[in-house]
């Protein structure tokens, strides 16, 4: 395991708040939370979620480093911003579980393996990385066959009737995929914003 | 007066939201605004790119783009896609806000010989359509008024939070009750329904990847809609477009429902009203499921 936070072994870690604070993206804001529930009660898959953001909150306060990140809280955001807007604390809870959601992969958490909007994002960023573009076909492709041969198959003939539909209505195309010209200088800079990010341990 | 601004087209424009931005580049010259594209522009990242590349290297991305919109010209950079939008103009207003990021930001940058101020300002499209453009203006361009449609106006989540309501997006409308698509709706001579559901969100690329977890969220959008007897829903999110029209046959398979209600983008709609052409501008043709009313007018 490669860990970024300290005592990564301990499931009570006193530090881990203090981290969070210094180093998530947003993370310094947090000490202005006061429990409201505004976010748990705004969030529209709340229902779906280990626990709401305002209990995450708490339990990063308590230090329970391994229960945030392996909860399926900072997998299950949709990204509405609906708490972002709410929070009468201005703490902005969506980048904060989008970056706490990375610690969990950095570290190497089996639940950061295995979470739909890990593989999702690994196979997303491959793309976007390789060709500088978003190609939804492949994404999804690599996406479900994370999941293995037998698994991939399956997704890819349930949603045979919907990639058809797109194609037929010419918003899926054939040929190879749409590629930036200078993919060899995105890849440069990405690299060495990914270096940058290491020497600071933390996302930026 | 036509002016020239910086246009950001996005991964989606080449994809599942074609139709956007073939109905976008038809009616914003008519609207006096011409389109030049980012040089080789590259994806955002959307809302995943920073769970797995991280915090700065996501905003690399971005930084980019920002990048060579800058070297083309100081013109305002715009966008139709929700999660370009968001990404761009925080990865932006993070830059001009933090003397660290934008450093770390240039130094990466800097590998190729390119280099970032901050000195641009990233717009929605539709902020740019309320703030720049005006509804007066889109009036004065509807040849064929959409008399009789009804249309559910979806605006969705990222189009407005978490900036429509701040300086920068020019205050151009509210978070949880926006207006500015009821208002392109009823621009083009078509009835805006009172669709309480406009910002509720479809699950985004949640819907994408699990299914299981978001589609519930699309089937009530779906009842609301048809309870008010929408002839469309209206949006102008690529990927709330594609969610909630094409998920409609498996809604109906897992939910028992049976609904087949067209989706499409304000800009469709525009381009109909403004007179051009349903297929060749308007790109109706690209909706999964077709609006005969709208097709007919």
């Amino acid at each position: 395991m490669n860990a970024l936070s300290p005592t990564p072994s301990r499931a009570y870690d006193l530090n881990f708040a203090r981290y969070v604070y210094e180093n998530i993206d947003g993370g310094e804001r947090l000490r202005m939370c006061m429990q409201c529930g505004a976010c748990s009660g705004s969030c529209p898959i709340g229902q779906q979620m280990d626990h709401g953001p305002r209990k995450l909150f708490m339990m990063i306060r308590a230090g329970m480093k391994e229960a945030v990140l392996t909860s399926n809280t900072i997998w299950n955001c949709v990204s509405c911003y609906n708490c972002v807007v709410r929070c009468p604390r201005k703490v902005p809870i969506t980048y904060i579980l989008h970056d706490l959601a990375n610690l969990a992969v950095r570290e190497g958490f089996d639940a950061a393996k295995k979470a739909d909007n890990a593989r999702f994002a690994k196979a997303f960023m491959w793309s976007a990385r390789k060709y500088g573009r978003t190609d939804e076909r492949l994404v999804t492709g690599i996406y479900y066959f994370s999941f293995g041969l037998v698994e991939g198959m399956k997704r890819g003939m349930g949603n045979q009737k919907i990639a058809l539909n797109m194609i037929k209505t010419k918003r899926m195309h054939l040929g190879m995929p749409h590629a930036i010209k200078a993919k060899d200088e995105l890849q440069k800079i990405l690299a060495k914003a990914q270096e940058i990010q290491d020497r600071h341990g933390k996302g930026a | 007066m036509s002016r020239t601004l910086t246009y950001y087209p996005g991964c989606s424009s080449q994809a599942s939201a074609v139709h956007l931005d073939k109905s976008l580049r038809a009616i914003l010259p008519p609207l006096g605004v011409q389109l030049r594209d980012i040089d080789d522009w590259n994806c955002c990242g959307a809302s995943v790119g920073h769970i797995e590349a991280g915090h700065l290297a996501n905003s690399a991305l971005s930084a980019r783009n920002l990048a060579n919109a800058k070297a083309a010209g100081p013109e305002d950079v715009v966008t139709p896609c929700a999660a370009c939008y968001l990404n761009t103009h925080y990865v932006n207003e993070s830059i001009r806000g933090s003397e660290q990021l934008k450093g770390d930001l240039n130094e990466a940058l800097g590998v190729v010989g390119k280099s970032y101020d901050g000195s641009l300002h990233v717009r929605h499209i539709c902020e740019l359509l309320v703030t720049d453009v005006g509804l007066d203006a889109i009036k004065a361009q509807v040849k064929k008024p959409l008399t009789g449609l009804k249309v559910a106006g979806y605006v969705g989540c990222q189009t407005v939070r978490p900036f429509a309501n701040t300086e920068r997006a020019n205050k151009f409308d509210s978070y949880d009750d926006p207006t500015f698509l009821d208002d392109f709706t009823q621009a083009c001579g078509a009835e805006a329904l009172p669709f309480k559901m406009r910002t509720h969100c479809c699950g985004g690329s949640v819907s994408v990847m699990s299914p299981d977890k978001g589609l519930h969220l699309i089937k009530e959008l779906l009842e609301e809609a048809q309870k008010l007897g929408a002839d469309v829903i209206s949006t102008p999110c690529p990927l709330c477009q594609t969610n909630v029209e094409m998920y409609q046959p498996e809604i109906n398979k897992r939910f028992g429902t049976s609904f087949n209600i067209p989706v499409v983008f304000y800009s469709q709609l525009m381009a109909v009203a403004f007179g051009l052409d349903p297929v060749k501008d308007a790109g109706l043709d690209q909706n999964i499921i077709k609006s005969d009313k709208l097709l007919g007018m």
